[in-house]
């Protein structure tokens, strides 16, 4: 269930998705946070088991700051993501999976950087992407609007629209939009709908 | 009559004396003696911590000496820089591990309490050595702002004003008289920067280490003046 979209910006990168926790058939949940800050300038979006992926999120946070304490400087945007997937890799090697997919996007030294962990441990570079079963849905929109270069303001705008198609059409996914924007200067978040 | 020393208390640290002492651990407190002086004061709203980092030879860098555990825990020790960062590192994932539980900060007592058992089991079994390092941890919680000061025997006790390290009983003297419960940020450095010259002269650069609102921050004496003038 559930649509995320990440895409990356000249400025920044945008993570958008839908508000709804899937129950079997039922809504489980009207305003669900699917975009989780990992520190001041990464964040993850998650799709799937929503147990796991709060699991692996915390564990990644508590990794994260180990290591940023250790080192004097914070993580990179691909190091996260690394991080994040050996963990999904495992996970999946010792016959107990994360169910869950992620985006992991982020502002760093190399400017804005936006990846994709799959359950197997896979992890991809991505201009723009989505997960989740609003994901064929989203991605038409993204495939037709998506320009290399556009600005976080038509990034964010692009990102609902994709998600937003996906949620007319996706049972799986509703009741509103979360989107982050992250940008060198700090993250700036918006909802449009969905229960507080 | 023999010593307890020559009749060989001081081989084992699981063996006592005939009096009743276990002489390893006495000799790990005489270890911290050594180790470059730390003072705490904690004021009405706030806890800070000076210490000056160690640095003999102007080739290398000197060695930090306040450590961050959490955003809002510090801690700075005083003996075998070894043991100490063993310490620390033990007090970090304590912090995290309570993040990963929880989704809160960790309590600046549940982090002394993990690591004065830490530190303690250290002076109960044979084939270990106890751990020449004194921590004094500081920080801010939900119950307001601590300082907590432990030593080689694993022994917790916090307060208002503390001192570990050379010359602490010199500091402390100092701390007894001219504490008051109204200090001010600025006034509490420079009581405990007077405690600390009292316990050694020195001039190496000061680290100070304040716990103020929800967070804990390390930072020079200067950035520290020009913050609270």
């Amino acid at each position: 269930m559930t649509t995320t979209v990440g895409l990356k910006c000249s400025d920044g990168v945008v993570l958008a998705s839908d508000r709804r926790a899937s129950k079997g058939g039922m809504v489980g949940s009207k305003g669900v946070k699917k975009i989780y800050p990992l520190d001041d300038n990464k964040a993850v979006a998650i799709a799937g088991q929503l147990s796991d992926a709060n699991y692996l999120i915390n564990l990644v946070k508590a990794e994260s700051k180990l290591m940023q304490f250790e080192r004097g400087f914070p993580l990179s945007v691909s190091e996260s993501a690394k991080l994040l997937s050996n963990i999904l890799y495992n996970g999946m090697r010792s016959y107990a999976p994360f169910v869950t997919e992620m985006l992991v996007a982020g502002f760093d030294e190399s400017g804005p950087r936006l990846f994709e962990a799959d359950i197997s441990g896979a992890v991809t570079e991505e201009k723009f992407t989505s997960s989740g079963s609003g994901s064929p849905i989203a991605l038409g929109v993204l495939e037709s609007s998506y320009r290399e270069g556009v600005t976080c303001g038509e990034g964010s705008d692009i990102a609902s629209r994709a998600v937003k198609a996906a949620m007319e059409r996706d049972p799986g996914s509703g009741n509103g939009i979360m989107v982050l924007r992250i940008t060198k200067g700090g993250m700036e978040w918006s909802n449009v709908g969905g229960a507080e | 009559m023999m010593s307890s020393r020559d009749m060989g208390y001081d081989r084992a640290i699981v063996m006592y004396t005939p009096d009743g002492r276990l002489l390893q651990v006495e000799y790990a407190s005489e270890a911290v003696k050594y180790g470059s002086p730390v003072v705490a004061i904690r004021g009405k709203d706030f806890a800070i911590a000076v210490t000056r980092t160690r640095d003999n030879d102007p080739l290398l860098d000197p060695i930090e000496k306040i450590h961050m555990i959490d955003d809002n825990i510090g801690a700075a020790g005083a003996g075998f820089t070894g043991d100490i960062g063993l310490l620390i590192d033990h007090a970090r994932v304590q912090a995290q591990r309570h993040r990963m539980v929880f989704e809160e900060p960790v309590d600046v007592r549940s982090v002394v309490n993990t690591i004065g058992k830490f530190i303690y089991e250290f002076t109960r079994y044979g084939g270990v050595r106890p751990l020449g390092a004194a921590l004094i941890i500081m920080g801010s919680d939900k119950a307001g702002k601590h300082i907590y000061q432990l030593d080689p025997r694993g022994v917790i006790l916090s307060g208002k004003a503390m001192a570990i390290g050379k010359n602490c009983e010199s500091a402390t003297d100092m701390l007894r008289t001219e504490y008051r419960a109204d200090l001010t940020v600025r006034e509490a450095i420079d009581l405990a920067l007077k405690a600390l010259s009292k316990a050694e002269e020195k001039e190496s650069p000061v680290e100070v280490g304040i716990a103020i609102g929800d967070s804990f921050r390390k930072m020079s004496l200067s950035e520290a003046r020009a913050l609270y003038p």
